[in-house]
């Protein structure tokens, strides 16, 4: 139409194909560090928890490389290359080839969003990169028979499995029957997949279900949900929220005044350290499931905690702990592997026996990969919020083996 | 039954704050004829300087509303007149210029990302002396921040529609509104009426900061959520209608509490959209817009 | 040497180094950003049959690469299908729905038709994330479609290499840039550009406009649906939220109004300019601070906006025309003394 268009057309391609020569000459890498990749939504919807994930890491690498660095590796420092997913997949995507590709990493981890982390893994199995997935719970991330990927934290299926093991302890223990059941969660990809597992197993264990009710994770209002849970009136209510929801959906509930015999979180919103802070006495007698809290009476937690706060602010949450965590996973592999090649530290990974050191801070026992690279030992707990010296806290009531001494859950919460 | 009508007294209040969200948006079409994208991102400004006046302050968040209206009007006003006028000067001849499009969508990613990296991207609320205060009535419950909420909503939508019928300022926004070479002729200077009313969008977008503040949180890229929304009670109620906002916001905030409680709440959203698309194509004016528009 | 065989030894120099370009680009990294650059070069210029020619404005068409992704997926995955057959099967589906969210949209004007179309996609997006199976299609709902790793080959459209997606998105990048320009020197493309202009004039002078847009709209879907299949071959994972949202609506649309909305270069110079500044500020801001890189970003569309609201072909076309005169006379001119 326009007689030009065709010649800027030209210029433009002339220009742009030089500007890639010119970028796409080889980048020489080879200092001594062992570069990990890591791919975090650092900006968009999940920002705070890239962010949290982020300096979990952070501290980790600081102390390793404090502590002499890889010593099998002649003291090689690791080194973190982070990539922003946006929570896009697509994105997750491009970073993770570039990572590999351009930054050389030696390792990659991340991504938080099952989303993003189910076809970054797969990149990374392409190009046989270990993988190393702290937290993304989809059951599916290792059951795709891939050689590389491994992933500390539990998956979708065992959360499910432990909430209705903790909730049948939990009438065992007082003595109290709960018969109906109601599940609220947003219509996500995390929400829908817990929902399908807690049908199957509420009609295990003979519930009745009143509600089944998935809600938009963008909503604005959650007073109609709310609504719909006073008429169900459940014994126990099960929750998937995100951050925002999380808040929103306990504000409303104490405004409604629906107050549910139990109410049995899923970690996400309701771990999120800001959750507390904005929800206030609200939020009290909620169980959540999480990996990590803490209290968890483990060695070095507490110490690790309070440096954590110290240099950010916030306290750790089971997820940044997951991420914490992962960098030993990775620092152990690499010091057994005595080298930067993929395969050989693949290996090194298939066989961890971690059971000592500061990852040790996790809720569970040890770290230890089945043949589809999901940690073999990877528990969770479920915390109580309780008003201790006029505050909300989160008190580990579950296992009872983790249970913080002297604290007697309140269950049912309301009565 | 006692369900639907406490899910129809929330609707009411619900959709009335909505409507509050939107009558900004619709003022500014109104006289503009353009799609403010950044709208949502003028709520969010408008948000967090509510939180952070309360929060730092400790005052009531209703002193808020005589604060932070007049400080989002001036940073609109200057906004409008720095970044948006130019575009309307280079495309005077255009009625509804596309690139103005653009350059509020650009504004909107500048504001979210300032905000992200000024305060990070966690949900911050702030305990007000009315936050999740509830009145009951008779067996229902009135939660006190949104039924005031909803006074201010209407009282707003009120106080615009008065203003526009009866200042002079608010009859040369009319003006303008329905013919700009007209307006000009009269001498209405056309670039002082936009920042005008760019300026009065952007208060109310900070008054709905204000009530929206003591029962919900803000973060960077709150303002998307409610975006999309007003887009569609402004057609619905009829693009540049004052009245036609909080009908609008009424009828979306009835249909999702409502409806919801038939239904999985998910569905709702797609209702909206269905009932929106029908709308538009039985009746494009909305309920109250102009022919001349579409 | 005339203006004439300038235009076309360059126009095949470009070519020829667009086709040579992964001889001289071997790392997978720019190749996978050139991809996405020619994915997003070729959206938009299928975009551009309506939302440049036809004079509107759709902010939707995320949802027809939806429909290409969503059809060939399930197409393949329940039954079997070559997603090179699931792709056309999914154009042709996307055609219709275009013409039967046409139909009634394109009597709207402007804003209204711009809200239109946001309504119609996010509407048709909710749906998708709500229905778990339509009949004895699996879709999912929210959690989105996964497609396995299978023997690479061309008819299972997964190869090991990013070079035959390279080709694949080139190749459907020239048809739809040379079908644009066909139409464009069409009756079709007098007739919409008449029509976007003076919608009453032309239908005064008996030009059928609705039916030429609709014209347009099919075509526009059909090809924006092929790179939905593209799409899901080359991820191998798609999901609602993340390939029928507003934003790849609204990046296609930033695409054309900065490259020059309705010209056949705007979509491939708009490509070639945000693109490789949407991916490296991120690559080397975001790490700094989270949120400087879309600032930027924002920035910079409001300045091109601001200084070119044309669009940025409309200057370098007119430097180029005075680059070519320049060339084309110098030789005539010796020509002429000889």
């Amino acid at each position: 139409m326009k007689s030009h268009d065709k010649g800027s057309l030209l210029t433009c391609c002339l220009a742009a194909a030089l500007g890639l020569v010119l970028a796409a000459s080889p980048v020489l890498a080879a200092d001594k560090a062992v570069k990990i990749g890591n791919v975090e939504p650092l900006s968009g919807p999940s920002a705070s928890v890239g962010v949290q994930g982020k300096q979990a890491r952070e501290m980790a690498v600081e102390e390793i490389n404090a502590a002499g660095g890889i010593k099998s590796l002649g003291g090689a420092k690791l080194e973190l290359v982070y990539a922003d997913s946006k929570s896009d997949p697509t994105v997750g995507v491009t970073e993770t080839e570039r990572l590999i590709n351009t930054e050389k990493v030696n390792l990659m981890t991340g991504c938080w969003n099952s989303a993003v982390t189910y076809p970054a893994t797969q990149v990374a199995e392409r190009y046989g990169i270990p993988f190393v997935v702290p937290v993304a719970v989809r059951d599916t991330i290792t059951e795709r028979g891939f050689k590389n990927v491994f992933r500390v934290a539990a998956k979708d299926s065992w959360w499910v499995r432990d909430q209705f093991r903790f909730l049948k302890d939990m009438q065992e223990e007082t003595g109290t029957k709960l018969k109906t059941i109601a599940f609220v969660f947003e219509n996500g990809d995390w929400g829908t997949g817990f929902a399908e597992k807690w049908r199957e197993l509420a009609k295990k264990d003979g519930y009745e279900v009143v509600l089944d009710e998935p809600y938009p994770s963008t909503a604005t209002d959650l007073t109609p949900v709310v609504t719909k849970l006073k008429s169900a009136n459940p014994d126990i209510v099960m929750l998937v929220s995100n951050a925002a929801d999380a808040i929103l959906l306990t504000n409303t509930m104490a405004e409604m005044q629906v107050k549910p015999k139990v109410v049995l979180a899923s970690g996400g919103g309701h771990a999120d350290p800001k959750f507390l802070e904005n929800t206030g006495d609200t939020a009290y007698g909620i169980f959540d499931e999480v990996e990590w809290n803490t209290d968890v009476n483990k060695p070095g937690a507490k110490e690790t905690n309070a440096k954590f706060k110290k240099k950010y602010g916030y306290d750790l949450t089971g997820e940044s702990v997951d991420a914490y965590a992962s960098m030993y996973v990775i620092a152990d592999a690499l010091e057994r592997a005595a080298s930067t090649d993929p395969a050989k530290v693949r290996e090194a990974l298939a066989s961890t026996k971690l059971s000592t050191g500061p990852a040790m801070i996790v809720s569970y026992d040890g770290v230890e990969f089945d043949k589809d690279g999901q940690n073999k030992n990877a528990g969770i707990v479920i915390v109580q919020v309780a008003k201790i010296d006029g505050k909300p806290q989160r008190v580990t009531v579950w296992p009872k083996s983790a249970r913080r001494a002297g604290y007697t859950p309140v269950f049912p919460a309301n009565k | 039954m006692t369900a639907v009508i406490q899910a129809t007294l929330n609707g009411i209040m619900m959709g009335s704050m909505y409507g509050l969200t939107a009558l900004g948006l619709t003022l500014i079409f109104g006289v503009m004829k353009v799609i403010n994208f950044a709208h949502g991102s003028l709520l969010m400004v408008g948000m967090f300087s509510a939180y952070w006046l309360i929060k730092l302050t400790g005052i009531h968040p209703y002193l808020a509303l005589l604060i932070v209206p007049p400080v989002l009007y001036v940073f609109g006003y200057y906004l409008q007149d720095v970044v948006i006028k130019p575009v309307f000067k280079a495309e005077r001849q255009t009625r509804e210029p596309a690139t103005v499009i653009i350059v509020t969508t650009g504004v909107w990613y500048v504001l979210d990302n300032l905000s992200l990296m000024l305060f990070g991207a966690e949900y911050r609320t702030v305990r007000t002396a009315i936050s999740n205060k509830s009145m009951a009535l008779g067996p229902y419950i009135l939660s006190i921040p949104k039924f005031s909420g909803f006074v201010i909503a209407v009282l707003a939508t009120i106080g615009l529609a008065l203003f526009m019928r009866k200042t002079k300022i608010g009859m040369a926004l009319r003006a303008t509104a329905l013919d700009r070479e007209a307006a000009n002729l009269m001498g209405i200077d056309q670039y002082k009426v936009y920042n005008i009313a760019f300026g009065l969008g952007t208060a109310i977008a900070g008054i709905a900061g204000c009530v929206l503040i003591p029962f919900y949180y803000v973060y960077p890229s709150v303002g998307v959520v409610f975006d999309i929304r007003a887009f569609i009670i402004v057609v619905l109620g009829g693009l540049g209608s004052i009245p036609g906002a909080l009908l609008g916001g009424l009828v979306i905030g009835l249909i999702e509490s409502v409806f919801s409680q038939f239904m999985a709440s998910t569905w709702t959203e797609a209702i909206i959209y269905a009932i929106f698309l029908i709308i538009l194509f039985v009746k494009p004016s909305g309920f109250f817009g102009n022919k001349q528009d579409w | 040497m005339s203006r004439k065989q300038l235009d076309t030894s360059l126009l095949g120099l470009a070519a020829l180094i667009a086709f040579g370009l992964p001889l001289v680009v071997t790392s997978p990294t720019y190749l996978q950003i050139l991809i996405l650059l020619f994915f997003y070069a070729y959206l938009t210029t299928s975009w551009n049959l309506v939302g440049g020619f036809a004079g509107v404005l759709p902010l939707g068409h995320s949802v027809f690469v939806g429909i290409g992704a969503y059809t060939s997926t399930i197409l393949t995955l329940q039954y079997g299908v070559s997603p090179w057959i699931g792709m056309l099967v999914g154009g042709l589906l996307a055609a219709l729905v275009g013409v039967i969210i046409g139909l009634p949209t394109f009597r709207l004007r402007g804003a209204y038709f711009c809200l239109c179309t946001i309504a119609f996609a996010e509407g048709i997006r909710v749906m998708v994330e709500n229905i778990d199976s339509l009949g004895p299609l699996k879709i999912n709902g929210p959690r989105g479609l996964l497609i396995p790793l299978k023997e690479p080959s061309f008819w299972h459209y997964q190869f090991m290499s990013k070079l035959p997606y390279y080709y694949i998105i080139l190749t459907l990048l020239i048809l739809v840039l040379a079908l644009t320009w066909f139409i464009s020197r069409s009756k079709i493309g007098y007739y919409l550009a008449a029509g976007g202009e003076e919608p009453e004039a032309a239908t005064a002078l008996g030009v059928n406009v609705a039916n030429c847009k609709l014209l347009a709209m099919a075509l526009s879907c059909f090809f924006t649906a092929l790179a939905g299949t593209f799409y899901a071959q080359l991820m191998l994972y798609f999901y609602p939220k993340g390939l029928m949202g507003l934003d790849l609506s609204f990046e296609i649309a930033f695409i054309a109004l900065i490259g020059g909305r309705g010209t056949i270069a705007g979509p491939v110079i708009g490509a070639l300019v945000l693109r490789p500044l949407n991916e490296f500020t991120r690559i080397y801001l975001s790490d700094m601070l989270p949120g400087l890189h879309l600032v930027i970003f924002g920035l910079i569309l409001i300045l091109v906006m601001l200084y070119k609201p044309q669009g940025l072909t409309a200057p370098l076309a007119a430097a180029y025309d005075k680059l070519a005169r320049k060339i084309t006379r110098a030789p005539n001119a010796k020509g002429a003394a000889a």
